[in-house]
């Protein structure tokens, strides 16, 4: 079904390009899955990118359902059909070289946004660090337990990029500090449902002795803050941090139950096109972003030639939080 | 549950010759008590390796974490007893909680008497479809609810465009966290749910029928029952009872979300085989299926307490499901 | 002579199942072997195909004193059986089921195709059998398998000998007629055929010998031209029944209990006209196919009718479930307890009160304590014999559970009661005992409808006998002065 509508997508996109001859940039867009909260953001901003708005791009957003033979295919299919460039977010580290070298064969620009690939073939990269990821929450942890205490740490699917990377910065958190215990560390596969049994079965198996949450994303937190609460404890007397900056958890943080920094999805996303359409174009194209303005000193443009263009986390707080929610109401709205 | 277990093995004597073999009945009392003695042991050894394991506290854990799981399985027996099987009800589940969601969500929530009915009727409604499918069409339930557990998903994703309805009323919130008595309400809603069922199994005419129709449908039709009838209702308490569970899960998880109850199902039939239930249909019970959840609630919260990775859960739990279906091929093949 | 058999005896762990088995097969000859249940046919035929040992006797094939050691002994020798079961495999096309397990190769690897079809045709084209050796087998009809199969038995060139095992059971008139001129054929090409059938009509019109067993003995041997339908009957039936049975026969009252008129399923049963009266038991006779089961599920409400009326009592009535029937007081004890009859995974008491749930409850909920009362009343009556009301039927032997399918269907209460065949793979002892319940069951002013295929009950209970065949009524005998060959002669 979905094939068939993407299908059909293409036939109508391929006319409309002949009739209006070369001046439009077909730009396929291919996130991971559209099933969760951070890539349907990350498609509604990439729709709002000023070059997209004005018609000077014409993009096709392919679902890869979280498969990446699926994502394959649908890379091979925009070679295929000449798209003119490539942003996506694979659904696998390893999965996607050799489609990456044929793309680069067929002079079409690959960038990848939000994580990275396993080939040498592509533009250039733009995600959030996710070991600075594991630092921050860790060190944002530990201050709050004043350096000393129990953690328990909720990790994503062991061996995912995301899980590896989160790991490791929370890990060399940790070496530095000697009175900070590991109880428990194990995976909750990025669920909220996961996280809250295991939550509770940990606080029945270390009672009283648990200051620190980590949750490698918010919504394993998320559960452990339910679980928190069912156990008719407050999440105020944790220390208690997830990572990504969904709805859920930016209101926690509004309520101070928790402490999570913003994975930017639309910097990620407007700031990939602007590199491709800069790899594709030259350097006639300048970047229309805003992302290049928020952190001009921390991820300068750098005239598009970078390999890797690291978004600064952005802390979420009591004051911002509003703000945020806003704001990715804004990008949602159609 | 130990109690209703001793009276389904109850043997009335009489005063005629013993012409069934006696050999059958004691394996057969085995395979029951097998189960009951395999949670009593799970349940000794675990206490013995942590000292929190039976603690009033941790108990509640189990018993919480088994509710949805325990509410799942609850509709899978009825169908699984009439040799269907239904793989929909992950997704059922989900957006049932999500349709629910929306009308408790936000400034001006609906009150629970509407919405739980409402989401109970999302479910029933994709249940009832599922039996017009299979009792009327005659898809087998594994195709029909395969292709449901496609199709309500994919809904799930379309109705809000793949976010999770956040902000839910603290009334509905209370399906998760609210007490009874000092119980909490999944717990509750598992127990009222279970001896509902019970009841409708053991004490009723449509019990009887769906037994009949899962042990012989040709000899069901034949001695008078609307095989049809039976065959299609049973989805649809599957569904409102998936329904029933995911509200419970987007309450406890303070929002609906869209891949809510992905592989429920699997957890929900691995009760029901363990519990006993045959999945050629005909036998099986609801108090089996009640404690299969139970073994499954145990063996993760146990696990997780002792600190053993979750690799060796799943381990763990596959290997018991092949074990309880092992144990009921051997009592079928006693003939 | 192509076989000669003498003094063929086999017996199973002592008992003897064949004393003295004989025939005459000439080539270019259709040979019927006749004879009732447990006349020894089938412990003959798995002899001469290898199937069994024989434990003394002679079999000459050939010229040749022979004794296989299995199947494929004997159909390396050029005998080949056909069965009731067959087993064409529906995927497959018509060629392929021909040569399975022997297609033709290209480079030892691939099949052959052209060559496949090109012999397959010309095996179909010599026995005259019009089918497309292209078709895939779930395309042709029960006749056209039928034939492929008799194809398949007949491709080895120096195949002889074909047994065919009641061929026609499953065949209606113009595909049997189908099925005959291909054996005619058949024997013009040379060959032997034996001929298994119930069906007189069929063996004088195919057969130009005969050979009849009864209890394992060879009785009769001869050629159909100098016998007639009656001494052929005699000679397989050669008993004497009416010893056995309850003698009372009924009054015929002035209003019918049952009134059927002009029903008709179609391709099943034709203008069926017939009325049961209290207190009678009305037998039905056929051989399989005749119909008298699909009447008796139409009845029930287990098929549709397609025309006729039916009325209970002079009040027209529309069956359309066995829920109906039950409400109308119809109750039917189906032909096979495990397949139709019995939830075997489910207990005594359930089987028993399944059928009479709405009268055991309230509002759906079942009156436990009533419910035992009356499975422990019909235990007793019918003594069913059960550790336990909580006994699952299947572990009761066959007599046990076919008396818990009439417990169950007498539970309803029924002013009429459907049986079909009711004493099958019963033993002898609660074979009398059902009878009695039947019995009982009449002279309480109900009515009942048998089918049977055994004679000497068919006579021995019924009141009054109506004899099927080929979905039509062929006969009606109401003065029971009559013979089990007049019923045979009636139904064939």
């Amino acid at each position: 079904m979905l094939k068939k509508m993407i299908a059909v997508g293409l036939c109508a996109l391929s006319t409309s390009a002949g009739a209006q001859a070369a001046e439009k940039t077909k730009v396929g867009a291919a996130p991971y899955g559209l099933r969760a909260e951070f890539a349907n953001l990350w498609v509604a901003a990439l729709k709002k990118h000023p070059e997209v708005t004005s018609g000077k791009v014409e993009l096709t957003v392919f679902d890869g359902r979280y498969d990446a033979v699926v994502q394959n295919n649908q890379i091979a299919t925009m070679i295929t059909q000449h798209f003119d460039a490539i942003e996506m977010i694979p659904v696998d580290f390893n999965g996607s070289a050799p489609q990456m070298k044929k793309a680069k064969a067929a002079n079409i620009p690959v960038v990848i946004s939000n994580s990275r690939v396993n080939s040498p073939d592509i533009v250039s990269t733009i995600e959030c660090d996710d070991v600075k990821a594991g630092e921050i929450i860790m060190e944002a942890a530990a201050k709050k337990m004043g350096g000393k205490g129990n953690v328990v740490v909720f990790q994503g699917p062991i061996g995912s990029a995301g899980e590896l990377d989160r790991s490791k910065g929370v890990k060399s958190v940790l070496a530095k500090y000697p009175d900070i215990k590991v109880l428990e560390m194990k995976t909750a596969n990025w669920s909220r449902a996961e996280g809250l049994a295991l939550m509770e079965n940990w606080l029945t198996a270390h009672p009283n002795q648990i200051n620190g949450i980590i949750g490698e994303n918010d919504e394993m937190a998320l559960g452990a803050i339910q679980a928190v609460k069912s156990h008719g404890l407050n999440p105020k007397d944790f220390a208690i941090v997830g990572v990504d900056g969904v709805v859920d958890a930016i209101n926690a943080v509004k309520a101070g139950e928790m402490f999570s920094i913003l994975q930017d999805a639309e910097g990620q996303a407007q700031g990939g096109l602007d590199l491709v359409l800069h790899a594709k174009l030259g350097d006639s194209y300048t970047p229309k972003a805003n992302v290049w303005k928020q952190w001009e000193k921390e991820m300068p443009w750098d005239g598009g030639k970078g390999k890797e263009y690291l978004i600064p986390w952005t802390v979420i707080t009591q004051a911002n939080a509003d703000q945020i929610i806003q704001h990715q109401k804004d990008l949602m709205s159609k | 549950m130990q109690t209703e277990t001793q009276n389904q093995t109850e043997v009335v004597p009489t005063s005629a010759p013993m012409t069934g073999s006696n050999r059958n009945k004691v394996q057969a009392l085995a395979t029951r008590y097998g189960i009951v003695i395999a949670f009593f042991l799970l349940c000794v050894v675990l206490s013995f390796l942590n000292k929190y394991f039976l603690t009033t506290g941790n108990v509640v854990n189990i018993l919480q974490q088994t509710s949805i799981n325990g509410i799942l399985a609850l509709g899978m027996t009825l169908v699984i007893l009439t040799g269907g099987i239904d793989l929909s009800v992950g997704s059922v589940m989900a957006i049932s909680s999500m349709v629910a969601a929306t009308f408790v969500s936000g400034d001006h929530p609906r009150s629970l008497w509407l919405v739980v009915p409402l989401g109970l009727s999302v479910g029933a409604f994709l249940g009832f479809i599922n039996g017009l499918t299979v009792a009327y069409l005659k898809v087998p339930s594994f195709v029909a609810t395969l292709g449901m557990l496609s199709v309500a998903r994919g809904i799930t994703y379309a109705y809000t465009d793949g976010q999770p309805v956040p902000n839910l009323s603290d009334t509905f919130l209370s399906l998760g966290e609210g007490t009874v008595l000092g119980v909490p309400l999944p717990i509750v809603v598992l127990a009222v749910l279970f001896g509902f069922l019970w009841w409708v199994l053991t004490h009723t005419t449509y019990g009887r029928s769906i037994y009949a129709v899962g042990g012989n449908v040709r000899s069901a039709r034949a001695a008078g029952i609307s095989t049809k009838r039976i065959t299609a209702s049973v989805y649809i308490f599957s569904g409102a009872l998936a329904a029933m569970g995911g509200l419970v899960l987007a309450a406890r998880t303070s929002a609906a979300l869209p891949q809510a109850g992905v592989g429920y199902e699997l957890d929900a039939i691995a009760a029901v085989v363990i519990g006993g239930t045959s999945l050629t249909g005909g036998v099986g019970s609801a108090a089996g299926t009640l404690l299969g959840a139970l073994i499954i609630g145990t063996i993760n919260n146990g696990l997780d307490i002792l600190g053993v990775s979750s690799a060796y859960q799943q381990i763990v739990k596959g290997a018991i499901i092949i074990v309880a279906v092992l144990l009921d091929y051997s009592r079928h093949s006693n003939e | 002579m192509l076989l000669r058999a003498r003094g063929v005896a086999k017996a199973f762990s002592g008992v003897p199942a064949l004393s003295n088995g004989q025939l005459d097969l000439q080539a270019g000859s259709i040979h019927a072997l006749c004879g009732g249940n447990g006349a020894g046919k089938s412990t003959f035929l798995n002899i001469i195909t290898g199937t069994l040992r024989r434990d003394s006797g002679t079999i000459r094939f050939k010229g040749k004193e022979v004794d296989f050691h299995g199947p494929k002994e004997a159909l390396d020798a050029g005998i080949s059986i056909i069965t009731q079961e067959l087993s064409p495999i529906p995927g497959m096309t018509v060629a392929e089921n021909l040569y399975l397990g022997q297609l033709p190769l290209r480079f030892g690897l691939a099949v052959d195709w052209p060559t496949l079809y090109q012999r397959a045709e010309e095996l179909l084209g010599t026995l005259g059998f019009k089918i497309n050796p292209r078709r895939q087998m779930r395309e042709l009809s029960l006749a056209q398998i039928q034939l492929v199969e008799i194809a398949k038995a007949m491709n080895r060139e120096d195949s002889s000998v074909l047994i065919m095992d009641e061929p026609t059971s499953a065949l209606g008139e113009q595909e049997a007629e189908l099925l005959f001129a291909s054996v005619r054929r058949l024997a013009a090409l040379g060959k032997g055929i034996i001929y298994v059938s119930h069906r007189m009509t069929e063996i004088f019109k195919l057969c130009d010998a005969y050979t009849v067993f009864r209890d394992g003995q060879f009785v009769a041997t001869g050629q159909t031209k100098d016998t007639d339908r009656k001494q052929l009957v005699s000679a397989i039936i050669g008993r004497n029944y009416q010893d056995q049975f309850p003698a009372t026969k009924a009054q015929i009252t002035a209003t019918p209990l049952l009134r059927v008129k002009h029903l008709g399923v179609r391709g099943r049963l034709d203008d069926i006209n017939l009325e049961v009266y209290p207190g009678e038991v009305l037998g039905i006779y056929g051989l399989g196919g005749s119909g008298r089961s699909r009447f008796l599920s139409t009845l029930y409400g287990l098929n549709r009718m397609d025309s006729g009326e039916v009325s209970l009592n002079e009040q027209r009535v529309r069956i359309k479930s066995p829920r109906d029937a039950i409400r109308h007081g119809v109750a039917l004890v189906t032909e096979d307890r495990k397949t139709t009859g019995l939830v075997l995974t489910s207990s005594v008491k359930e089987n028993i009160s399944l059928s009479s749930l709405p009268r055991l409850s309230w509002f759906g909920i079942i009156k436990r304590m009533r419910e035992m009362e009356w499975t422990n009343r019909w235990m007793q009556a019918l003594r069913i014999k059960a550790a336990s009301t909580k006994l699952e039927v299947r572990f009761m032997s066959g007599g046990n559970q076919q008396k818990v399918v009439l417990a169950r269907a007498l539970e309803t209460e029924p002013k009429l009661l459907l049986l079909d065949e009711p004493t099958r793979g019963v033993d002898a002892g609660a074979k009398q005992e059902i009878y009695g319940f039947v019995e009982n069951h009449r002279q309480k002013g109900n009515g009942v409808i048998m089918v049977s295929s055994e004679v000497d009950e068919m006579l021995g209970i019924s009141t009054r006998i109506i004899v099927f065949r080929r979905g039509k009524i062929a006969a009606h005998f109401e003065n029971l002065n009559l013979s089990g060959a007049d019923l045979l002669h009636a139904a064939s």
